[in-house]
């Protein structure tokens, strides 16, 4: 017997079916996730009313008072939504055409104008900046433009050490580590770890920069001692005393842009060594993978003016808030809002010569309906970001809307070569290299603001 | 009342770049019910329904990749005539330049718009020719349909077999909708002499083709597409980020991807094939069940390992002779190996020449142990055809090492054979040694599959360095915790893949007349099972390093 019939009979009955339980459901607005997904007619067929779209509205800020900078004559006026801008760093000054990190444009002129000194920025954040991604672009940039040649700190060992291009580390495995996530140790340094060993070796090197002939002063970080612990670097003895709760102490300065250190002796806290040309920008970078910033809190008070003191920075920059967007349905951030307030308030007093830049989570998708998309609570939680910058006192850059706003990440995560990984959160160093170009430009903007008031008859 | 939005309902009948058609897609599910309405109904008129099937298949063509449909139909009309003049040419001379000219052609056509970039980028870094990429998109199918115009152009040449009279049979032949996109590579022999065949399928061929179909539809949209978004992306993007553990669970979950997609793909083309009357081989017969390496190239991909054998191992010289190819590709590849170890390892030369010469001792043991000159010659066939056949995958270098890789695997096994073949005989029959074989088999291929979805070489070595220096079973308990439904479908792959490839035809031979209600229950269970897994909230990937 033919069976061709059963065939015909099979996918008409069963598309026939198809067509009308999907026209059914639609009628009935029978909202069943797994056969939403699948209705055969719901592109071509709508029901009557439309659903509303939840759209959150968090209330405007107040501007914390204690924090206002009035340096003018004239008290600025503040426009907190300037914080959706593009491409701006704004210190919410209504007026746009005045710099808003200008203490730090005021010490990158000193170096355009032949001054030696140095300007540090230390660049927190999370995964997305691991592995140096976005802060290398960003130093190499600076230091293109104003000089300088040095990777910055280089922690002793990294999940992703071996992968970072501008640092080469190397290091035995008898290191033990406290971190953010393991461990008591309230003397974390920024990087969130700290390294002991009794008997140890690590190899570091500077690879961000191509000038031999440039010297390089290579620095210990590490925190407080009892005694002098003698260490060898490069294959000397070198006597370490950690007198303060935080350290910089020189190895050498010379031509050498590589440190192997031997450590035998587990009472000495390490952190990491910092490579630095005399003059010129270092940017450090300070990744933590999976956190939203409020470990910072954690950090010792007094040790941390110990790292101001012994270790200052011109300019932090806290890039975090991809974290808060771990389930796809968040929308209100309040909460974080509060908690990362007094940390940024902690930092800000602890470090008093340095300006502090809050950079806005970047996309990220999730998918909704089987389709990748930025997530819902994203506007919300930018929001909240811009709130505690603005309650602060500190600088805010949108890097969402930067990069270019709604779905961008996925549009990054689909190019040829893709710009961002296909979990649809980090922008892969392609993309960072973008990230890292678009707020160099910014910087350079507010500095060419600064430049041009100074030619401006006062 | 729902109201119907005719604009969005016209749109549907265009071409969307963004979401070109698939099986998937519900515009497939109308697209087939109208057809097989159509082709039933006129059944009986041969000239009719062949001209139907073509329409139909060039429109599910146009869907699927817009204007390149204009690439498949002069294709067709360039081998069609080129094969015809073949055959009546008299003058082999005539014959040879006819032949020359459709290979020519064929492989120009693929080459433009497969290779152009690559060897682009090719000449950029080694001659600093400083071209800029053209902007070139890929055509659907071309990898496929370029394959199918040569070996039917080959075997007109070969007088195998005679050329379509119609143009009708030819076009049909090369755009047959259900194996356009991706395979399996249908024979013409196999194929042009059932299109003028009465409408006939038994009962078997109906539940067999549903059996293909649904569980086509199972691997590729179910498990495959589930593991590939929730796991497997994650760690191929960037497994640097991530420990050995989930490494190496990304290469056992890539490899039920590949299986599941490419042999999914398949068994929905043969399935729909089958309801329309025609039967097209097997593609796929569990391949990680394979005990060595030759065999699995037996149950993998059947349809393109039996073209290579066909079309260029034995041009080649087979394991009979050997021609100009026969040393050409494996010269340059030996010299690329040399050079490349030296770049990448930083290794002295005598230690790159060692490791080279090692490769090459591999392909001459056979030889030496048999004591067979032609040996040698044959084990070169197979690595070109390796080589070149993982250069068929895609204009990469990673493919090209999938290929090596599977070539020196090849060699491996066959170096194996000759020494153990009589030492080992008694063991070999043991099944120990059997699940061995197969444990080891499965995680060489699993190995190349590396090479085979990284981006590039650089992101296989991190994943390889990742697994050999990172790996550490106390990340289990989070790993698990949080990738569970990914890790119990995948179980579920590899359960599956143990079902011996007889057992679905000895059921469906049980059960002989199922009842249609039976069908449309399963139809119904599988749409909303996807729809299920299509709403399922994403796993999303976790540090467990920090």
């Amino acid at each position: 017997m033919n069976s061709n019939r059963r065939v015909l009979f099979f996918v008409i009955g069963s598309v026939g079916l198809f067509i009308v339980f999907s026209w059914l459901s639609i009628y009935y607005k029978f909202k069943w996730s797994p056969f939403e997904r699948v209705n055969l007619v719901s592109e071509v067929v709508k029901a009557p009313v439309k659903p509303k779209r939840y759209v959150y509205h968090p209330p405007v800020p107040k501007k914390d008072t204690v924090h206002i900078k009035s340096d003018s004559v004239f008290a600025p006026v503040y426009d907190f939504e300037l914080y959706n801008t593009a491409k701006l760093i704004t210190n919410f000054n209504a007026d746009t055409n005045q710099p808003a990190l200008k203490k730090f444009a005021e010490k990158l002129h000193d170096l355009k104008s032949g001054k030696k000194r140095k300007i540090r920025v230390a660049y927190f954040g999370d995964s997305m900046i691991e592995g140096d991604l976005i802060s290398q672009t960003l130093r190499k940039e600076l230091q293109d433009s104003f000089g300088g040649c040095g990777v910055g700190f280089v922690p002793i060992n990294s999940p992703v050490a071996k992968y970072r291009i501008s640092a080469y580390t190397d290091c035995s495995e008898t290191w033990s580590e406290e971190n953010f996530r393991e461990g008591k140790s309230n003397r974390l340094f920024l990087s969130g770890h700290i390294f002991h060993t009794d008997d140890g070796w690590v190899q570091l090197r500077d690879q961000s920069f191509s000038n031999d002939s440039v010297l390089i002063e290579k620095s210990l970080l590490c925190g407080a001692t009892n005694n002098p612990v003698t260490i060898s670097a490069n294959n000397k003895p070198f006597t370490v005393k950690g007198e303060q709760l935080f350290n910089r102490i020189v190895l050498g300065n010379d031509k050498g842009r590589s440190v192997k250190l031997a450590v035998n002796n587990d009472k000495l806290p390490l952190y990491g060594v910092s490579f630095e040309s005399d003059s010129g920008v270092f940017v450090d970078n300070f990744p933590f993978r999976g956190v939203s910033g409020i470990e910072l809190g954690k950090l010792d008070s007094s040790f941390l003016r110990s790292v101001a003191a012994n270790n200052d920075y011109d300019l932090i920059v806290v890039q975090y808030g991809v974290n808060l967007l771990f389930r796809p349905n968040d929308t209100a951030f309040g909460w974080y809002g509060e908690i990362m307030r007094p940390v940024l308030r902690k930092i800000q007093h602890c470090f008093p010569n340095s300006e502090l830049l809050v950079i806005s989570t970047a996309d990220r998708a999730f998918r909704y309906n089987g389709e990748y998309k930025t997530a819902i609570g994203i506007d919300s939680l930018i929001r909240t970001q811009a709130q505690v910058a603005y309650e602060t006192g500190s600088e805010f850059y949108n890097q969402y809307a930067s990069m270019g706003g709604a779905n961008t990440i996925v549009e990054w995560g689909q190019l040829k070569p893709p710009m961002a990984n296909k979990d649809f959160i980090h922008p892969n160093f392609r993309g960072a290299q973008i990230l890292g170009q678009y707020l160099f430009e910014a910087m350079m903007r507010d500095y060419e603001k600064y430049v041009h008031s100074l030619k401006q008859p006062n | 009342m729902p109201s119907f939005d005719l604009q969005a309902f016209l749109r549907q009948f265009l071409y969307d770049k963004d979401n070109p058609l698939l099986f998937n897609n519900g515009f497939f599910v109308l697209f087939f019910a109208v057809f097989i309405t159509v082709y039933f109904a006129f059944r009986k008129k041969m000239a009719i329904r062949r001209y139907i099937f073509c329409l139909f298949s060039l429109y599910f063509f146009y869907k699927a990749s817009g204007s390149f449909v204009v690439l498949v139909i002069l294709s067709a009309i360039v081998d069609f005539v080129l094969s015809n003049a073949i055959f009546r040419q008299k003058k082999q001379g005539m014959k040879n330049f006819l032949l020359v000219l459709s290979i020519f052609f064929n492989l120009g056509m693929l080459f433009y718009f497969k290779y152009t970039n690559f060897f682009i980028s090719l000449s950029n870094e080694f001659l600093h020719t400083g071209f800029n990429p053209l902007n070139i998109l890929l055509p659907v199918g071309i990898s496929f349909y370029t394959f199918e115009n040569l070996s039917y152009t080959i075997d007109v040449y070969r007088g195998h077999f005679e050329p379509a009279r119609k143009f009708s049979d030819y076009l049909l032949f090369l755009s047959f909708f259900p194996k356009l996109v991706m395979g399996p590579i249908v024979r013409a022999h196999d194929f042009v002499p059932q299109i003028n065949k009465p409408y006939v399928i038994t009962e078997t061929d109906f539940a067999k083709g549903f059996y293909l179909i649904i569980s086509g539809l199972f691997k590729k949209l179910i498990i495959s597409d589930y593991i590939t978004l929730n796991f497997v992306n994650y760690i191929f993007d960037d497994p640097g980020r991530y420990t050995g553990l989930e490494n190496l669970f990304a290469i056992y979950g890539f490899a039920v991807v590949i299986y599941c997609d490419f042999s999914g793909y398949s068994d929905i083309a043969i399935g729909i094939g089958r309801w329309l009357g025609f039967t097209i081989p097997p593609n796929f017969l569990s391949p990680y069940q394979s005990r060595n390496i030759t065999e699995f190239w037996r149950r993998w991909h059947i349809s393109l390992s039996s073209w290579l054998r066909d079309y260029l191992y034995i041009p080649l010289g087979g394991n009979r002779t050997d021609t100009f190819g026969t040393w050409f590709f494996p010269m340059i590849f030996f010299i690329a190996i040399t050079l490349a170890t030296m770049n990448m390892f930083n290794l002295i030369w005598w230690q790159s020449l060692s490791i080279t010469g090692g490769i090459i001792l591999l392909f001459v043991l056979p030889a030496a142990i048999s004591r067979d000159k032609k040996g040698i010659s044959t084990s070169m066939n197979i690595l070109t055809t390796m080589l070149l056949g993982g250069f068929w995958h895609g204009a990469n270098w990673t493919y090209i090492i999938w290929g090596a890789l599977h070539g020196v695997g090849l060699g491996i096994h066959k170096v194996w054979m000759l020494i153990t073949g009589r030492s080992l005989a008694r063991t070999k029959r043991t099944w120990v040694y059997k699940i061995i074989m197969t444990l080891v088999t499965f995680h060489f291929v699993c190995f190349t599959w590396i090479f085979f979805k990284a981006a590039d070489f650089n992101t296989a070595m991190i994943m390889i360095y990742q697994i050999a220096h990172d790996f550490s079973f106390s990340f289990w308990v989070p790993f698990f915790k949080n990738y569970q439904t990914v890790l119990y479908i995948m179980a579920l792959a590899y359960l599956l893949h143990l079902i011996p490839d007889k057992f679905p035809d000895y059921i469906i031979n049980r059960f002989q007349r199922v009842p249609m209600i039976a069908y449309l229950v399963i139809f119904f269970a599988f749409l909303l099972l996807y729809g299920y897994f299509k709403a399922a909230e994403p796993v999303m990937p976790i540090y467990l390093q920090f």
